[in-house]
């Protein structure tokens, strides 16, 4: 498959992810609502890890930083780590089921979840942990639709 | 971005360093600020795409709607409107005795303001930081500084301003404050954000300080940025930790910070200079 082949379906599903991000809720669903790029980025890497890799997780993650108007940097830190642990996980990904594949996302959405209370901390800026069991559950429940659409584009490569 | 062979712990430790080179640069200098506000700029259009589904979702709401519900809410809005007519003729008499009153003490005659309406059309995906976009700008007169309402309340202020869009700080957020005053006797405080939508909590209050449950909180207007007497919210809360110099005091804002579409740009007569002339 040539290079450029996989550009379009990726800059689809990152402005899918944000605009899923970006949709206006309220109440408990604003702290609810997983991190859809995240999730994005995690399918990526599990899927065709010889082409995306930690590097990638942290340009999505500048751009996270820019859609979020956190400290740019801050995502970048949390997709990096994520992305990491994704990668060095892609290697089983043949062995592992649909439900262990979200189990994975819950565990690494509550990695995610304790990365930014600590970069919170560090800038006094509260943040309420009891909300991430939650959040993290909602990633999980999300991601076979994620998956199943990366998983598509990545098995129709010749 | 990294070579094939680099191993991925050493790429991840790449990118923490220039994560956290980042953040240091980010937070304490102004150098990346042309970098967010021509970002802000380009995702501006997906905030419009993202506001799709409930532009729809209103546009359903008005438009399929039965003939009885309509005459009932008509029905409504007339006894509503007599009473608030009602209401109104006091609050001139009011506002005559007000000003007499005020000519007699000498002081200075309370400035009219005169508001713009504007809709959220974003707001910050990211549930730690308070803020919301707003569908007027530089075009409008919008400035940075300018104080926020909606029906209830006070929302927050402009922190950024763009040709045709501004970014507004919410009251709630953890880095705002704000001096207000207790409508039932005038004591003063500060409420500050604590990025909970449904809370605020009042700073170096003192136990000895007539402030109780259930006290309507407004506007103080000192430090010239919010205008006097606008609801801010309502005391919920008073606790006191055994050897604390100050009480911990929680405060219900007022303004329905998390539903709120449309809202008011306030311009007061001072501000006329600055753009809200023409309104």
């Amino acid at each position: 498959m040539r290079v450029e082949s996989l550009t379009g379906p990726v800059i689809l599903s990152l402005i899918i992810a944000t605009v899923f991000q970006l949709i206006p809720t309220s109440g408990v669903w604003i702290f609810w609502r997983p991190n859809f790029l995240l999730l994005v980025v995690i399918a990526w890497i599990l899927y065709i890890p010889d082409r995306f890799g930690i590097g990638f997780a942290a340009m999505v993650g500048l751009l996270a930083d820019t859609l979020f108007r956190t400290t740019l940097g801050h995502y970048v830190l949390v997709f990096a780590v994520c992305g990491t642990i994704a990668y060095l996980l892609s290697r089983w990904l043949m062995y592992l089921s649909m439900f262990h594949r979200a189990i994975l996302i819950f565990i690494i959405t509550i990695c995610a979840e304790l990365i930014q209370a600590m970069l919170f901390s560090i800038w006094d800026v509260p943040f309420a942990l009891n909300y991430s069991p939650t959040v993290a559950a909602f990633a999980a429940l999300s991601w076979p639709i994620v998956d199943l659409l990366i998983s598509r584009v990545q098995v129709r490569r010749p | 971005m990294f070579g094939k062979t680099s191993s991925p712990i050493r790429q991840l430790l790449t990118v923490v360093l220039a994560a956290g080179s980042l953040m240091v640069v980010d937070s304490y200098t102004t150098w990346l600020s042309p970098l967010h506000k021509v970002a802000d700029n380009v995702v501006r259009p997906l905030y419009w795409i993202a506001n799709i589904p409930e532009g729809i979702q209103d546009w359903g709401k008005i438009s399929v709607i039965s003939r009885g519900v309509l005459e009932q809410d008509n029905l409504r809005m007339q006894q509503e409107s007599l009473i608030h007519l009602g209401q109104l003729q006091r609050m001139s008499e009011l506002a005559a005795e007000n000003v007499r009153l005020r000519q007699l003490l000498n002081a200075t005659e309370l400035l009219m303001d005169s508001v713009l309406v504007t809709e959220v059309i974003g707001v910050s995906p990211n549930p730690r930081g308070h803020t919301v976009t707003i569908d007027r700008g530089r075009d409008d007169g919008v400035y940075v500084g300018q104080p926020l309402l909606d029906a209830e309340g006070l929302m927050g202020q402009i922190t950024t301003v763009y040709s045709g869009h501004s970014i507004a700080l919410l009251i709630t957020d953890s880095t705002h404050a704000l001096p207000v005053q207790v409508l039932r006797n005038g004591v003063r405080s500060i409420a500050e954000g604590v990025s909970d939508f449904n809370r605020m909590t009042l700073r170096f209050v003192s136990p000895t300080a007539d402030i109780i449950e259930g006290d309507q909180l407004v506007s103080s207007g000192l430090g010239g940025l919010f205008p006097v007497g606008y609801p801010v919210g309502v005391v919920t809360s008073i606790k006191q930790k055994p050897g604390a110099i100050f009480v911990d005091i929680d405060v219900d804002p007022s303004a329905q910070l998390d539903r709120s579409r449309h809202l008011l740009l306030v311009f007061t007569t001072g501000d006329l200079g600055r753009g809200g002339s023409d309104r």
